[in-house]
Formats: C-alpha cells, sequence, structure tokens
C-alpha cells in the first residue's frame, strides 16, 4: 500500500510536466494578445512589444522555462541558496521600499486581473469549489444511492421507473436551465435564499443541489444496475434462507458490494465537481475555480490557464490515488 | 461502507465549517453590479468601461466632465484652475489644497510621479500613447526601450538595476517637458497645440499617485532592469477621490467608503459603496428583482428587449403626461419620477457612445487574390444605401438603438456635429452598383459577412445580407468565427464584410475618425484616402476648435457620405437598471459616462431600508403586473435562449 502511494507520488511531477507542456503549446497557439482590450483601440506597435516583453511573451522558450523554473520552486531554492533573495531584501529595504514577497511555487501573474497573482486566485477560489464540490458529491451519494437502491428492490416497477426518469432528467437538463429555474422560484418569488449565492453555509444548498444532480443520476444508475447484480447473487440467496430481513440483506450484504463501481466513479466525479463548474458558479455567482477554466483560455491568460490545468490535473491524480486505497480497504481481494 | 459515508460527512461539514466566513457584510448605501468584477485597479491599465467607472470614484484628476449636463462640459477637479499659453501648447495648472485620503497633501510631483508610470515601457499598457502629446514623453519612451535592451546585454552586477531606475527617473524630469515650479502648479508643454487637451486629461490614465507610499511597491528586477509595481499598491495607496477602497474580495464584492478628506466631500452623500461581483446576466436582473442591488449597469439579458418594451408600453400608457413633462425640459430620469410607480419604471435607455457599423475591406484585392469589387466606392455606396438600418434597429435590436448615418454619435462631443450620411435609397444603390458595371448583381462575387460568434449579431447579418439579396441581386453567405479567429481575420484584414463596432476613449471626433488614417493599426478595412488623411492633419495643426471641428467634420463626410469604408448602422445604447423613486444622480449624458459618488438615495427612509422590508416592498410592487409573464415568458426564455448567450463576457 505504501508502495503505492509513494509510486503514485513520484509519478505525480512527470505527469504534471507532461500537462504543462502539451497545455502551454495548445495556449500558446490560441490568437490574440492577452494584453489589449479585445474591443478597444489596439495600442501602438512599440507598446504591444513592451507589453509583451514584461511578460516573456515574445518568445515561448524563454517564457518555458522560466515558468518551469518559477512553478516548480526551483527559482526560489536557488534563490534561497545564494543568498539572492536576501540581497533583493536588503536591495529593496535600503531604498525605502518595501521587501518584495516571493512564493516558493510561483505560479506567475494572471493576465486578464492585472492585480492578481495566480497563486492568490487560486487560493481563494479552491476552497470554495472545494467545499461547493464536497457537498455536491455528498448530495449526489445520497440521493443517488437512495434511489438506485429503491430502483433495484423492484426492478421495472413505479418507483424504479420514476427514479430511473428522474435521473434521466438529471442527466440531460443543463444546470444553467436548473439553476435558473432554482433562482427564479427560491430567491426571486418565494424570498427564500438571496443573489450573489455565496458568504453564508445555507447559500451553498442551492448550489450544491444543482451541481450534484448530474452526479446523482450517474450514481443512481450505477449503483441500481450494480445492486440487481448482487442481489441475484448466491451469497444473497444463502443470507435470506439463513432468515436475514430483506432490510439486513440489502443494507449490509448488497450495498457494500454494490458501491465499489460508484466509488470507482467516484474518485473523477470529485475532482470535477471539486475544481469547479463554470456554469453553476455563474448563474449562481459563486467565486469559485471553475469559471477560471472557461475566461482564462477566452482571455488566453496563459498563467491562469496553466495554473487552473496543473491544479485540476493533481486532483485527479491525488483522488485516484485515493480511490485506489479505499478499493483496498473495501475489498482486500484487490492488489 | 457507511463508516466510509459518516468519515465523508465529517470531512464535508469540516469545510463547510471553515467556510462559514463571515455572514455577509451590511448592506452599503448604494449597492451595485457594474458588470462583473474589475480586471484591475491601476489607472493606467484600466480600459475597460467597468472599471475606468470604479476609477472615478477613487482618484481624480487635474479636471472633470460634469456628466450632470448633456454635453460634459469640463469643470475643475483637483486644478482649481489653469491657464493656456498664447500657441496653446502650454498648460499651466493650479492645483487646489487636497489631500490624500491618509493625510498626505496633494503635491504638484505626484503627477508627475503618476504619469512616469504612465510613460514607461516597462509598464506599458493600451493609453501609453496618451501622454506622447507631451513634448519629449515619446523620445523618453524610447529611451527607456533602448537602455531596457541594452541592459539585457550586458553582464548583471549588483546595483546596476537600481543606478539604471535612478537614471530613468531623472531623464524622465530633463527630458519631458512637465515642469514643477512649486508644490501646487504644475506646467505641461505639449508637442503641438491639442484642443482636447483637457478632455485627455479626465482620462484615468493621467490621475496622480500618492508618490511617497506608492514608491514603497517599487519592484525593481535584477535581471531585467524592468521597474514594476508590486500588486498591493492598488490596495494600500491612499485615495484622492470621493471614496476610499474598503476591501476587494476577489470575485465577491468590492467595498468603498466615503473619503471625509475628499475636497468636495459635502457634495458626497453616501457613505459606503459595495459592487457586488455577478458575471451571469440573467442574475445581475435577478438580483435587482429581488432588491439585493440598487443599481445594474449594462444589463445583457436575453429577455432585455423584451424589458424595453415593457418600458416603452409604461410610457404609451401616460403618454400625455410624458408628453407635458417633456415639454417642461425634463430629462428621461426625472419623467420617470414624476409618473406613478411601477416596476417596469427601472429600465433606463441611455445613448452610449459607441457605434455598430459594417466594415467593407478596400484593398483591391480579397484575401484569395481575386480583384475586390469593394474596392470601388460606388459599389460600397451602393451596399450602404440598400440597407434597412430602421428594420435592423425596431425589427431586430429592439433596444430603442437610433440608426446611425455617421461614425461619431450625434450630439455626443460639445461643439462637434457630426454629417447626416447616406439616406436609404435602394433605387440609387441599383445604379450605382450597375455604374460600376454590375447590374442587378450580375457578375458580383459572392459577399461574405463575417460575425463573432459571441456578439450576438447574427440576426443583424441576416437583416443585413437579405437587404442586399433582395435591393442589389447580391448572393451573400455568413460566415460565423469564434472570438480570438474574428479578431485575427479582422486585424489582418483577411475578409470581405465583417461586423464591427468603435466605443469612443476620449471626447474628441478623432477617437473615433483615426481609425481610418492610412496607417493607423486600427484601420482595419485598408482604406486610404489622401483627402481624408490631409483633412485631419490640417484639423491637427488647427488651434482653432470650431475651425477644427469643421475640418472633422469634413473629414467624417468623406467618411461616411463619399468613401463608405464603413456602414454605420446604429448607435449603441446602455440599459440601466434602479428604481428612480429610490436614486437620484445616475447620469443619461450621451457618453454614458457615470461618477458614482454623485449618487443620492431618495424616498422617506433616504433609501436605507433594510433588505428584507425591501423585498417586501418590491414583491407588493412587483404583484400581480409581472407576475404572469415572469410565471410562463421568463423560464420559457431562460430556457431557449440562455442556451446562446450563456457564454457571453
Amino acid at each position: 500500500m505504501i508502495g503505492l502511494i509513494l509510486r503514485r507520488l513520484i509519478q505525480l511531477p512527470l505527469i504534471l510536466a507532461i500537462i504543462y507542456t502539451a497545455t502551454l503549446i495548445l495556449a500558446w497557439k490560441v490568437p490574440g494578445n492577452p494584453l489589449e482590450n479585445p474591443e478597444g483601440r489596439r495600442p501602438a506597435p512599440e507598446v504591444v512589444a513592451a507589453m509583451k516583453a514584461q511578460y516573456n511573451l515574445d518568445n515561448f522558450w524563454s517564457f518555458y522555462f522560466s515558468y518551469l523554473d518559477s512553478a516548480s520552486g526551483l527559482r526560489a531554492l536557488r534563490h534561497a541558496v545564494s543568498g539572492e533573495s536576501r540581497a533583493a531584501r536588503d536591495e529593496a529595504l535600503a531604498a525605502g521600499r518595501l521587501p518584495p514577497s516571493q512564493p516558493i511555487f510561483d505560479l506567475g501573474p494572471s493576465l486578464s486581473y492585472r492585480e492578481q497573482r495566480v497563486n492568490e486566485i487560486i487560493g481563494s477560489a479552491l476552497p470554495v469549489s472545494m467545499s461547493l464540490g464536497a457537498l455536491a458529491i455528498f448530495f449526489a451519494l445520497v440521493m443517488g444511492v437512495s434511489a438506485g437502491v429503491i430502483g433495484a428492490m423492484k426492478p421495472n416497477s413505479f418507483a424504479d421507473i420514476a427514479t430511473l426518469s428522474l435521473s434521466m432528467i438529471g442527466i440531460s437538463l443543463p444546470s444553467f436551465v436548473i439553476g435558473a429555474a432554482l433562482l427564479l422560484v427560491f430567491p426571486v418569488w418565494l424570498g427564500i435564499g438571496r443573489i450573489p449565492s455565496w458568504g453564508t453555509p445555507l447559500d451553498m444548498i442551492l448550489p450544491a443541489f444543482t451541481l450534484s444532480l448530474g452526479f446523482a443520476a450517474y450514481i443512481a444508475r450505477l449503483t441500481r444496475m450494480s445492486m440487481i447484480e448482487q442481489l441475484q447473487s448466491d451469497y444473497i440467496r444463502t443470507a435470506r434462507a439463513k432468515g436475514v430481513s430483506v432490510r439486513g440483506v440489502v443494507l449490509r450484504h448488497a450495498l457494500k458490494n454494490a458501491l465499489l463501481p460508484v466509488l470507482s466513479y467516484l474518485g473523477p466525479a470529485s475532482a470535477l465537481a471539486m475544481t469547479g463548474s463554470f456554469v453553476v458558479e455563474r448563474v449562481f455567482a459563486v467565486p469559485g475555480l471553475g469559471q477560471h477554466f472557461v475566461n482564462a483560455v477566452k482571455n488566453k491568460d496563459l498563467f491562469l490557464i496553466i495554473g487552473v490545468v496543473l491544479i485540476f490535473s493533481t486532483f485527479l491524480v491525488l483522488l485516484n490515488l485515493a480511490v485506489d486505497v479505499l478499493y483496498r480497504v473495501v475489498d482486500p481481494r484487490i492488489e | 461502507m457507511f463508516r466510509l459515508l459518516a468519515a465523508f460527512l465529517v470531512i464535508v461539514l469540516g469545510i463547510a465549517a471553515t467556510l462559514a466566513l463571515s455572514s455577509p457584510a451590511p448592506r452599503a448605501d448604494f449597492t451595485i453590479i457594474n458588470g462583473g468584477d474589475p480586471t484591475t485597479l491601476d489607472p493606467i491599465a484600466a480600459s475597460w468601461l467597468r472599471d475606468i467607472r470604479l476609477m472615478r470614484c477613487l482618484h481624480e484628476g487635474l479636471v472633470r466632465s460634469d456628466v450632470t449636463k448633456d454635453d460634459l462640459p469640463i469643470e475643475p477637479a483637483l486644478a482649481e484652475r489653469w491657464e493656456v499659453s498664447p500657441d496653446g501648447r502650454t498648460y499651466t495648472f493650479h492645483l487646489r489644497h487636497a489631500t490624500w485620503s491618509d493625510g498626505t497633501p496633494l503635491r504638484s510631483t505626484d503627477f508627475v510621479y503618476a504619469w512616469l508610470r504612465g510613460t514607461l515601457p516597462d509598464s506599458a499598457a493600451d493609453y501609453t500613447s496618451f501622454f506622447f502629446h507631451i513634448a519629449g514623453a515619446k523620445e523618453f519612451f524610447d529611451w527607456r526601450t533602448a537602455a531596457l535592451a541594452a541592459f539585457a546585454r550586458q553582464e548583471r552586477a549588483p546595483g546596476r538595476a537600481e543606478a539604471l531606475w535612478q537614471e530613468t527617473k531623472a531623464a524622465f524630469r530633463t527630458m519631458v517637458a512637465i515642469g514643477t515650479p512649486d508644490d501646487r502648479t504644475l506646467t505641461v508643454r505639449l508637442v503641438r497645440p491639442v484642443p482636447y487637451f483637457l478632455d485627455i486629461c479626465t482620462s484615468v490614465a493621467f490621475v496622480p499617485l500618492c508618490e511617497p507610499i506608492v514608491s514603497r511597491y517599487e519592484v525593481v528586477d535584477p535581471s531585467s532592469g524592468r521597474v514594476k509595481w508590486d500588486t498591493g499598491w492598488t490596495r494600500a495607496a491612499p485615495s484622492i477621490g470621493a471614496m476610499r477602497l474598503e476591501s476587494w474580495r476577489f470575485k465577491r464584492e468590492i467595498r468603498l467608503s466615503k473619503n471625509p478628506a475628499y475636497w468636495d466631500a459635502s457634495n458626497v452623500w453616501i457613505n459606503s459603496m459595495a459592487i457586488l461581483s455577478i458575471d451571469d446576466p440573467v442574475s445581475q436582473s435577478m438580483a435587482f428583482q429581488t432588491g439585493a442591488v440598487d443599481w445594474v449597469s449594462d444589463v445583457v439579458a436575453p429577455f432585455r428587449a423584451e424589458m424595453v418594451a415593457a418600458k416603452n408600453a409604461f410610457r404609451a400608457a401616460h403618454a400625455p403626461a410624458v408628453a407635458a413633462l417633456r415639454e417642461r425640459g425634463m430629462g428621461p430620469v426625472a419623467i420617470d419620477r414624476a409618473l406613478p410607480p411601477d416596476p417596469r419604471k427601472s429600465t433606463h435607455v441611455f445613448p452610449a457612445f459607441g457605434t455598430f457599423f459594417w466594415n467593407l475591406n478596400c484593398s483591391p484585392r480579397l484575401p484569395d487574390g481575386r480583384v475586390n469589387p469593394l474596392a470601388d466606392a460606388r459599389v460600397r455606396r451602393a451596399l450602404a444605401m440598400a440597407i434597412d438600418k430602421r428594420a435592423v434597429a425596431d425589427g431586430v435590436r429592439r433596444l430603442g438603438e437610433s440608426i446611425a448615418g455617421s461614425l461619431v454619435p450625434p450630439g455626443s462631443i460639445r461643439g462637434y456635429t457630426a454629417p447626416a450620411g447616406l439616406p436609404r435609397d435602394p433605387d440609387a444603390a441599383r445604379r450605382l452598383l450597375a455604374e460600376a458595371g454590375f447590374p442587378n448583381g450580375s457578375n458580383f462575387p459572392t459577399i461574405e459577412l463575417l460575425i463573432n460568434k459571441e456578439q450576438n449579431t447574427d440576426l443583424v447579418a441576416q437583416a443585413i445580407a437579405k437587404d442586399w439579396q433582395r435591393e442589389l441581386g447580391i448572393t451573400t453567405a455568413i460566415a460565423v468565427k469564434e472570438t480570438k479567429v474574428f479578431r485575427e481575420q479582422v486585424k489582418n484584414a483577411n475578409y470581405i464584410t465583417s461586423s464591427a463596432s468603435w466605443f469612443g476613449d476620449y471626447p474628441d471626433p478623432t477617437t473615433f475618425l483615426d481609425i481610418n488614417r492610412t496607417d493607423d493599426g486600427n484601420n482595419d478595412r485598408r482604406y486610404s484616402s489622401a483627402a481624408f488623411d490631409a483633412l485631419l492633419s490640417k484639423a491637427e495643426a488647427e488651434p482653432n476648435a470650431a475651425a477644427r471641428a469643421a475640418l472633422l467634420a469634413q473629414a467624417e463626410r468623406i467618411l461616411v457620405e463619399q468613401d463608405l469604408p464603413m456602414i454605420p448602422i446604429f448607435h449603441y445604447v446602455n440599459l440601466n437598471l434602479f428604481n428612480p423613486d429610490r436614486l437620484e444622480g445616475i447620469s443619461s449624458n450621451r457618453r454614458s459616462e457615470q461618477q458614482l459618488f454623485r449618487v443620492r438615495p431618495r424616498g422617506p427612509e433616504q433609501g436605507r431600508t433594510t433588505e428584507t422590508q425591501r423585498h417586501r416592498e418590491e414583491r407588493m410592487l412587483q404583484g400581480t403586473a409581472v407576475s404572469t409573464q415572469s410565471l410562463f415568458s421568463v423560464p420559457l426564455r431562460l430556457c431557449g435562449e440562455l442556451l446562446r448567450t450563456d457564454a457571453n463576457p
């Protein structure tokens, strides 16, 4: 088990380096200059050249290596060892300035939000997305597993068809429709909740519910399928023959095994939910990470694009690792 | 398994608890949605209207526009008076006794420091070239660019970057013609007389910065020699404007509070202001409906045409009263205020300082190498006269936009009368096309209309294409491109015709006309006219304002009545949401320029009602009038139209 964890953690930087290279090449190829207002007056050519030079945007390779250098923490390490960061600090203080702040893993400035650094943006948005995503996954598990179990108990009954139809609706209805409808019904018509929907814990419920629907539907279908399969297996029949109640069989024996496929789905689903959803965040004005995935590409904000992609990749790798570990805990036969 | 679930629940609750931040701050005197979060608080980097609106609260320049008057005259701000030399090139500004919000007195060197930042290539931004009107500024920019290049080639040595920065600051004082005879006098010598220099001084790039504080945030990069400012400066710098920054919680909320040190503080009626960050256009309108915000700038919700229609219906129901009030010279908001309460009153259509037009590529050859029929001005005039602009504005846009004959919105610039432009005349258009060798559109190649997928111009393009097909017999095709591809194609003149728009950045006709100069970086039409360029150059050298305006009008006449490198279609409007009975001070001027610190809550409780009170009242107001409409049509629209517009900025 420890070997698995170590192996995966050693792989992580390698995976991130490959993703970084691929993302940067793609993002670099996107046309346009991220530093100018897309609609206004184009600055004079010499001003454009100066703008690009500010951020190393004039040369792909110099950008590639300087970003790698500062994002990986190598630069901070080098400066600390050579004493350069201390020298810079002393020089600034001597000139009556504030000492420069230098994070260890510096993901660079944001080109579209000039006042923010990517570290700050991710630092403020990630906790929001994580808690919203965690709550959404929790909702999805509760709703999905119960719907799946209800359906599996009596396949093709009314309850089964009803839950299946509901989950079909959950998968098909886009979240901006559900989100906008929820906003219209609750804050606007009934006066429950508020817009913007962020700030108090209660505010999380509507966006988390909206975000959870798609996951819940998928989980319901997974649970139903594997539950039906489990309920038909020999050990269940044996348990029933021994006189275990239906309830006991379903909850204690079948559900445990039926949830394995759900567990493997939970890894990527959590990564997806906890790194934010563009639509849900937009509709409910949630200050999460999801909006940056779309807006950064739209604005060709290179630093932010790479920053959010790296964060998402890290989450995906770590959560998949967590699922693998859980798998072994749940089912000791898996090696 | 349930232990697993329980563990998960604990994690969730833990995160939720840590995140149960503070409960929302108490409601501000004035809560607004300003089209999403600002992109910057740095005045030299601001080029979006929403950023500029915020800057106007935090900063102030030498002079400002009086937004309460329709023609926005210049009024004194930090300069209490000024003199212009007889040759029109030297301005002497006398600063008033003003202090920054931290108590530091304002000094003329604060302007020099801010303008140095604005001119430096290190911090180059969209409006750097505005400073090039000042004698020596362009030379300084080039000198610094060369010095940085030279620095990058040399060996690194401790202290060299710092020395270069000190040398640069000294060079700015010697090279650029900005003088500070004393702490309260600022002199500026221009390259040539610029009659609109005071208008340029109203731009936010020209505001002063508190040098003693801001200079502490300078960061001199030892490897490149460049200077940047640690981004923390914008939040730490004291304010000279009517409001000061209380907090900026990124993507959540910005809070401003009244600056008691502001020189005109007695005319500021609000003590606090909150700017909520809500990006989604539908959520913005709903936030206003729930009473969470007092004002929404630029409403772009998909059902905005219906909002305008509802407002027009309300006005029509009170037509005699409206006519009588207008007779008495009342403005649009004052008229609304005099009418009985109604939720439809809250929709306001104000003119914007921008024009939507259709680009016509004037190059002799098309991108694919064929001869370009549009290189002939007669063809371009024919295309212009065939379009039914009224149908576009009233049938397609439905926002109350006025149709455009000229590029400069009429009445938007003091002392300038824009030409009328070409009327719609399909018969004349057909004759012109025949004259150019294409009777009834025969032999005319297919005209492609290039549009941006995200700007909702598809219906406008269809209307124009239909007019060209029906009136001139030309075959057309519409090409929809993603924003960045669209922008690149237009910039490189890799198109035949395309949608386009332009918003003025300073109140002078040249802000619109310059984009048609032969060598201008924004001349996407590759239009080149010696007569037009000569008129602009002549106007540049003309010191008399009236004579200059006449020359510029003559130049614009060439554009919109003779050569038509673009076809003006309509002048934009700006849709605002606010309750006129609760709020005054939102300006309806022709450039949609707002100075939000001038607003004043109205009503029995001065507008400072609690959220729940307000909630109840608004709901009662909406009562029957809106409910049937919103019950059925709004959700349907949400489903149908969000699909199209959700990804819009």
